[in-house]
C-alpha cells in the first residue's frame, strides 16, 4: 500500500478500489496521489514540468491578466507605434495602445475560448461516443443511430479543419460565441471516435456484465461504470486540443472572423501588426505571436506527458505508479464494480 | 472474391464519390441555412434593390420546403452555377477558376517539398533514432506545433524581405512591371517555364520561396513523424532481418523497408494536402498571393456569403479527390490491397 493515508476501515473486506470509484468516496486522497506520482513522473520528463509550468501560469494570467496590464489595454492615447522601451515594455500599436497590456489581457480571451470550446466538446464528444460505442453491433434503433452518427462525423472530419471553422464561424457571424461552437464542432468527430474505442473495449468486461446482471438500467451503467472506466483516451487528448483551439481563434480572428478588435485577442493583435511588418515596426506582431505560441507549446508538452504517462506499454519504464493500481490495470482487473 | 485487379478498384472507389458528394452538399447546402435572418439580404448586399433580393429569393428558392431548395442548390451546382459575388460583380465560379491555379501551384509545390525532405528525414530518423538528426527534428517538431503560420510568415517577411533584402515584397506572385506569362495552366511558373519567359520565372521563382518556406516549416513535422515511426517499425520485422541476414547491401536493405514504410505516410500526405488548402487561406492573405485562399478572406471581411460557400465547396471538392488519389496510391504500393 503506497498510500500512506488511507486508513484501516479501508481493508481487506470491501473490493479492491480503483482510481475512480474512490474518487467518489475520498476525492482529496485521490487527487492527492494521482499529483503526487504525476509529479514524480514530471522529474524523469522535465519537458512534462515545463509545460505544467507554462498551463498554470497562462491560467493565473486568465484570471488576474487585465487587473495587472500597467495600461487599460483598450484605450486609445497618443503615444502611436513607440518601440519597447522601459515605459511600453512590447510598444504601442497605431492607436497608441500597448501592446504589453494587450497581450496580457489577450490571455483571458483566448484561453477562456479555447477553454470553453474544448470543454463542449469534449463533454458532447464523451456522451456521443459513450452512447456510440455501448450501442454498437446490439442490431434496431441504437445501432442504426450510432452508425449515422459516425457517418456524419466522416463528414465533418473530411473537411480542413480550419476552412470548416471558417465557414462556421463566417456565415454565422464573427463572434466569440460563434468561434467557441465551431471549436467544439470540429473537434467533436476526434473526442466522439477516441470515446467510442475506450467503450468497445470496457463494455467487453466481466463487471459491466456483473452490473448488468445485478439489473443495472443502461444509463447507469454508461454513466457510473463504463464513461469513467473509458474517458482517460479523451481526457489526454483535451490538452492537445486547447492549444490547437488557440490556434484556431487566433487564426480565424486573424482574418477577422473571429474577435474583433478593439478586444485584445493574439491573433487580431498580430493581423494589426501584420501591415507593419514590412515597415519595419516589428513589435506589433511578435510579442502576441511569442506569447501565443509559448501557451500553445505549453499545452502541447502536457498533453504529450500525460499521454506517456497514462500508456500502459510505456508505464513500465516510468514505475512511479502505485503498484497495486498498476497491476490492476495491467490486468483489466474488474475496477467498476461497486458493492450494491 | 478477392483480387488485386486496378481497373475494378479505380472503378469501386470512384463509385464511393457518389455518396461523398452528396454528403458534402448538403453540408455546404446547410451552410447556407446558418445564416442569421433572410439569407437573401444578406446575400445581396447593403446596396441591393428589392427585385434583387427578390431574385436571389426566387433563384435560392427561399419559399420552397427545405428539400425543395436542396435539389435547386444541388441543380444550380450541377450547372456551374454558385451565383454571384457581389464584391467582385462575377460569378462566384468564374472568379474560383480565375484563382485556382496560383493556389494549387502554391500548395503542390510544399506537398512535393515535404513528401521528398519529410521521408528522407523520416529515414535518417529511423536508421539512426539518437543521432543529431533525430534530435533536432524532435525540437523542430515541438516547435512547428505550436507556432501559427501566419507568423511565421510574417517573422519571415521581417528578416528575410526587410532586413536583408533577400526576396521581393509579399505583394503578390510576381514583381511590379513583369507581365504575366502567356495562360496555359495558369500557374505562373510552369508557364513561364513552357512559354520560355524566364523573366517571369525568375521572378516568379522569387515570390514563391517566403510563402513556400513558411508552409513547407508549419505541415513538415507530421509527415517526418509518420515517416520515421513507419520506417522504425519497417526495420524491424522480420522480412528485413532475413534481408539482412542474406547479406543484402545496407541501402538495399533499407530500400526495401521504405517500399513497405510508404502507405502510411501516404496517407498523411494526403492530409497534410487538405491541410495545406486551410493553410493557403492565412499565408496567402500576407503575402497578397491572389488565390482562392485570400478570395476567401476577402469574401469573409466583406461577408460575400456566395464567394465563401463557393469556397467551402471547392475545398470540400479537393480533399475528397485528393483522398482518392491517396487511396489509388495504396492500391498500388500495397499488393495486399484488394477490391
Amino acid at each position: 500500500m503506497d498510500v500512506p493515508q488511507a486508513g484501516p476501515a479501508l481493508g481487506d473486506l470491501e473490493a479492491p478500489e480503483g482510481p475512480h470509484h474512490s474518487a467518489l468516496g475520498a476525492p482529496g486522497r485521490w487527487l492527492w496521489r494521482e499529483a503526487t506520482s504525476l509529479l514524480a513522473y514530471g522529474r524523469r520528463r522535465p519537458r512534462f514540468l515545463v509545460g505544467l509550468f507554462i498551463t498554470i501560469l497562462s491560467a493565473v494570467l486568465a484570471v488576474i491578466g487585465p487587473l495587472v496590464v500597467p495600461y487599460p489595454p483598450t484605450t486609445a492615447t497618443v503615444d502611436v507605434l513607440r518601440p519597447p522601451s522601459l515605459t511600453h515594455l512590447m510598444g504601442t500599436d497605431p492607436t497608441g495602445m500597448d501592446i504589453f497590456s494587450r497581450v496580457l489581457a489577450a490571455v483571458q480571451i483566448d484561453l477562456s475560448v479555447a477553454v470553453s470550446g474544448t470543454f463542449l466538446s469534449f463533454v458532447a464528444g464523451v456522451v456521443l461516443g459513450a452512447a456510440a460505442g455501448y450501442w454498437s453491433g446490439t442490431g434496431g434503433v441504437p445501432l442504426v443511430l450510432s452508425e449515422g452518427l459516425l457517418r456524419i462525423m466522416d463528414m465533418i472530419q473530411s473537411f480542413p479543419v480550419f476552412i470548416f471553422a471558417l465557414a462556421l464561424v463566417s456565415l454565422s457571424g464573427p463572434s466569440a460565441q460563434n468561434v467557441v461552437l465551431a471549436i467544439a464542432f470540429v473537434n467533436l468527430p476526434i473526442f466522439l471516435r477516441l470515446t467510442r474505442a475506450a467503450v468497445l473495449a470496457t463494455r467487453e468486461q466481466l463487471y459491466i456484465e456483473a452490473a448488468r446482471g445485478v439489473g443495472l438500467a443502461d444509463r447507469r451503467i454508461l454513466l457510473r461504470h463504463i464513461i469513467p472506466n473509458s474517458i482517460e483516451p479523451a481526457l489526454v487528448n483535451a490538452s492537445v486540443t486547447v492549444g490547437g483551439a488557440i490556434l484556431l481563434t487566433s487564426g480565424l480572428s486573424f482574418i477577422g472572423a473571429g474577435i474583433r478588435p478593439p478586444t485584445p485577442e493574439w491573433g487580431s493583435i498580430i493581423a494589426t501588426g501584420s501591415q507593419y511588418m514590412i515597415t519595419g515596426q516589428w513589435w506589433i506582431g511578435v510579442f502576441p505571436g511569442l506569447a501565443l505560441s509559448l501557451s500553445v507549446f505549453g499545452f502541447a508538452l502536457v498533453g504529450d506527458g500525460l499521454r506517456e504517462y497514462l500508456d500502459p506499454t510505456k508505464r513500465h519504464a516510468f514505475a512511479v505508479r502505485a503498484t497495486r493500481d498498476q497491476q490492476a490495470r495491467m490486468t483489466k482487473e474488474p475496477r467498476g464494480v461497486v458493492p450494491m | 472474391m478477392r483480387t488485386h485487379n486496378p481497373l475494378l478498384f479505380v472503378a469501386k472507389r470512384l463509385a464511393l464519390l457518389i455518396p461523398q458528394l452528396i454528403g458534402i452538399s448538403v453540408v455546404t447546402f446547410l451552410f447556407l441555412h446558418l445564416l442569421p435572418g433572410n439569407p437573401a439580404y444578406l446575400i445581396a448586399g447593403n446596396l441591393a434593390t428589392p427585385d434583387e433580393v427578390r431574385a436571389i429569393e426566387h433563384h435560392l428558392g427561399l419559399d420552397k420546403p427545405l428539400f425543395v431548395q436542396y435539389i435547386i442548390y444541388v441543380g444550380n451546382v450541377l450547372h456551374g452555377d454558385l451565383g454571384q459575388s457581389w464584391l467582385s460583380g462575377n460569378a462566384v465560379l468564374t472568379d474560383l477558376l480565375q484563382r485556382v491555379p496560383a493556389t494549387i501551384e502554391l500548395v503542390s509545390i510544399a506537398l512535393i517539398v515535404i513528401a521528398v525532405v519529410g521521408v528522407l528525414l523520416g529515414v535518417m530518423i529511423a536508421v539512426n533514432p539518437r543521432g543529431l538528426v533525430a534530435r533536432a527534428v524532435f525540437g523542430y517538431g515541438l516547435l512547428a506545433g505550436a507556432l501559427p503560420d501566419f507568423w511565421i510568415g510574417l517573422i519571415l517577411i521581417f528578416i528575410l524581405y526587410y532586413k536583408l533584402r533577400l526576396f521581393p515584397p509579399p505583394l503578390g506572385q510576381l514583381d511590379l512591371g513583369v507581365t504575366a506569362p502567356r495562360t496555359i495552366t495558369g500557374m505562373y511558373l510552369i508557364d513561364s517555364l513552357l512559354t520560355a519567359n524566364w523573366r517571369a520565372f525568375g521572378s516568379s521563382l522569387r515570390h514563391l520561396i517566403l510563402p513556400e518556406m513558411t508552409l513547407i516549416f508549419v505541415y513538415m513535422g507530421l509527415v517526418v513523424r509518420m515517416a520515421a515511426s513507419s520506417m522504425q517499425s519497417a526495420l524491424h520485422a522480420d522480412y528485413i532481418r532475413t534481408a539482412r541476414a542474406s547479406g543484402l547491401r545496407p541501402w538495399r536493405v533499407t530500400w526495401q523497408a521504405l517500399r513497405n514504410a510508404l502507405p502510411p505516410v501516404l496517407t498523411v500526405l494526403g492530409i497534410s494536402y487538405a491541410y495545406l488548402l486551410g493553410g493557403a487561406v492565412l499565408v496567402e492573405t500576407i503575402f497578397a498571393w491572389g488565390g482562392i485562399g485570400q478570395y476567401a478572406v476577402q469574401a469573409v471581411t466583406n461577408s460575400d456569403y456566395l464567394a465563401i460557400e463557393g469556397f467551402v465547396l471547392t475545398a470540400a471538392v479537393f480533399t475528397m479527390l485528393v483522398y482518392l488519389l491517396v487511396d489509388i496510391g495504396h492500391f498500388f504500393l500495397d499488393p495486399r490491397v484488394h477490391v
